[in-house]
């Protein structure tokens, strides 16, 4: 059995050390202060709770053991509950190993082990050196590669067209790059891609920037010609106009620095990316201070995912997604995920198809019904904004410009149209596509056999209209944050059809994908 | 097509007619602490809500329907958006019975079927008689078991 890098043993006793030492600091001096113990057994609480806390650390890294024994992973842990754990080594979805600032400094990398069910990460390894992250990753990985009799043998089936560039011995499977990312390319792709979270993050760093922002309010107050002095008599003795001048620089230099900080954001998460193939894994890695990287068995991949903003459309781009059915902890941080962050869209497709093959999609939209539907949607929408504006205007502000708001009804039709037009769903030979958004399109390409459940949904509204969703779920991440393949508002018939399809299609691509596994 | 047991009503309008005094304890504490509610308000909003609880119960049973089909389970359900589920075999994963305090008292139980997709333990078909869920299980495993016995994920 092997033990985790003594170093990151050092560091987690040295943390537990302080940590011990900084509550007791605090417990001790309100020990003396509650039970009037003489002044100097205020040192002897941090000591003994810091000799605690570390040696507690201390224990925990000598008694965390793992290795690779034939085809399984053994971890032992706890201190004083101990725990056993054996992981097939081909259950495991994939490989994500993680490098903080400090660890990158001593040359240490986190190796976590994701499996398919489960809600968290079922190994993690914290922290071992470089060398050793490297060799678990290809132990894993050649076990993909070796062992077709294992339950995930379809790995054949899938690596096909992979396999005759990677016929290299299982040994050294030769490694292919298939993108990286130049710092131009990264740039463009950060102001691009602007991230909708941008401006909260922004508002709820605010408090912290408190002087900046007053400094930057008094500035605004100059620039529309009032006295440099923040005060609520001084916005009421504005007239509207100005009122009006000075949210819309102010709301400018917001919108501004929002964007200046998703660019940093992304710069720092996608920093000399990389993206390699190797034999049957995709493996990336990024981040500037964090260094993320891992591996995508291409046999364990559940959807394909492309998706293409506005902006990315306009430019011929599109952002690949290979998703798998380990855990991902719910944020992009946590690695797994995106396989190609930008690239242009021929390039995207090709690497889908080399992944899932399939042909041009031809996407059967919605019955106009659907249309007169968001168009309600919509309207609905509108009138509420309209009614409220009204209500603000006739209380507080009293401009009588409430009216202008109606203005929302003229979006209503060109909205409903896009919305309906980017929508729909495609039966191809091998694969379920499903697409929708018109900000942010996504095309999400379901390999029938990878289907597990499928819902058929109607709300009292599509009901009204002989409309349903079909919703093909599958082992993938995504789809518990609300991504899964939905086909919306298809004709209620055409839904019955949908999943009579999809069921069948499981059987017999299952059997097939057997077969053609020689089993 | 099979419906759950008639009894079932009474559980899911038990429920929110409890979820209903939870709330309405809020309410007093609130009242008690920090503003005046007025409490005939109060306990009539809990009895519109027992009462809304109840129809939803009865038309919530009357909707409810399961059948075991050639290659999936199927299910019917939901009251306001009305869903239709297909659990293929093969994507059985395991299959539990389980019976809360409140199920074994009114003599009931439900049996969920987990599958590897992400909405896996959404599957629980509830309001079943225990002798009737544990043959519903057994069928299910076989079921699965007899379906292609190929890599689950």
């Amino acid at each position: 059995m092997r033990r985790l890098h003594p170093l990151s043993g050092a560091v987690s006793v040295g943390r537990g050390l302080v940590q011990g030492a900084f509550f007791g600091v605090i417990a001790g001096t309100t020990m003396v202060g509650v039970l009037g113990l003489p002044a100097w057994t205020i040192p002897l609480v941090p000591l003994a709770l810091a000799l605690l806390v570390g040696g507690f650390a201390l224990a925990r890294y000598y008694r965390f053991t793992y290795e690779i024994e034939g085809d399984t992973l053994a971890v032992d842990s706890g201190v004083f509950a101990r725990q056993s754990r054996e992981i097939p080594l081909g259950r495991i979805q994939n490989v994500d190993i993680t490098q903080g600032v400090v660890n990158r400094l001593l040359g240490l990398a986190v190796v976590a082990f994701e499996t398919a069910g489960g809600a968290t990460t079922e190994a993690t390894l914290d922290a071992v050196d470089e060398a050793e992250a490297d060799r678990l990753r290809r132990l894993v990985q050649r076990h993909g590669e070796t062992s077709p009799e294992s339950g995930e043998a379809p790995a054949e089936a899938d690596g096909e067209s992979l396999r005759e560039d990677a016929s290299a011995p299982a040994a050294g499977p030769d490694t292919e790059e298939l993108f990286a990312f130049d710092l131009r390319d990264l740039l463009t792709y950060a102001v691009v891609s602007v991230r909708p979270a941008a401006p909260v993050l922004l508002l709820v760093g605010l408090p912290l920037g408190i002087d900046i922002l007053t400094t930057v309010l008094r500035y605004n107050l100059g620039v529309v010609g009032g006295p440099p002095s923040l005060s609520l008599a001084v916005l009421e003795a504005f007239g509207p106009p100005r009122l009006v001048a000075l949210a819309l620089l102010t709301l400018a230099q917001f919108l501004v620095a929002a964007l200046v900080l998703s660019v940093a954001l992304t710069l720092v998460e996608y920093y000399d990316f990389r993206l390699v193939r190797e034999g049957d894994d995709l493996r990336y890695e990024r981040g500037l201070l964090r260094r993320y990287s891992g591996t995508i068995p291409l046999s364990k991949v559940q959807t394909v995912s492309i998706r293409e903003n506005v902006a990315m459309r306009r430019f011929g781009l599109a952002t690949l997604v290979v998703e798998t059915a380990g855990y991902s902890g719910g944020s992009q941080e946590s690695a797994q995920g995106v396989a190609i962050p930008m690239a242009p869209r021929a390039d995207v497709y090709a690497l889908a198809r080399d992944i899932e093959p399939f042909d041009d999609f031809d996407f059967e939209r919605a019955p106009t019904r659907a249309r007169r539907r968001y168009a309600a949607r919509f309207a609905i929408v509108a009138g509420v904004v309209t009614a409220v504006g009204y209500a603000v205007d006739t209380f507080l502000l009293g401009s009588g410009y409430w009216w202008v708001l109606g203005g929302l009804f003229a979006l209503v039709p060109p909205a409903a149209h896009l919305r309906w037009r980017h929508r729909g769903v495609a039966l191809d030979d091998d694969v379920l596509a499903t697409r929708s958004g018109f900000w942010r399109q996504t095309t999400r390409v379901v390999p029938y056999y990878r289907v597990q459940t499928v819902f058929v949904g109607r709300s009292p509204f599509q009901r009204r209209r002989d409309l349903a969703t079909v919703t093909a779920d599958t082992a993938s991440t995504s789809s518990i944050f609300g991504g899964a393949a939905r086909a919306y508002d298809v004709d209620d018939e055409r839904a019955a059809q949908l999943r009579d399809t999809l069921r069948e299609r499981l059987y017999t691509d299952l059997l097939e994908r057997r077969r053609g596994t020689g089993q | 097509m099979e419906s759950l047991h008639p009894r079932v009503r009474f559980l899911w309008a038990g429920r929110s007619a409890i979820a209903g005094l939870v709330l309405l304890g809020l309410l007093v504490a609130v009242d008690r602490l920090f503003v005046a509610v007025p409490l005939e308000l109060a306990v009539g909003g809990w009895v519109a809500l027992v009462l809304v609880g109840a129809v939803h119960a009865v038309l919530a049973h009357r909707i409810w329907r399961f059948a075991l089909e050639d290659d999936s389970l199927f299910l019917v359900r939901g009251v306001v958006t009305r869903t239709d589920t297909s659990v293929p075999y093969v994507r059985v994963q395991h299959v539990d019975t389980t019976r809360g305090p409140v199920e074994r008292t009114a003599g009931l139980a439900s049996v969920v079927v987990y599958t590897a997709g992400s909405r896996g333990a959404d599957i629980t078909i509830p309001g079943l008689r225990p002798d009737r869920a544990t043959e519903l299980r057994e069928r299910l495993r076989e079921l699965a078991g007899e379906s292609e016995a190929t890599d689950a994920v």
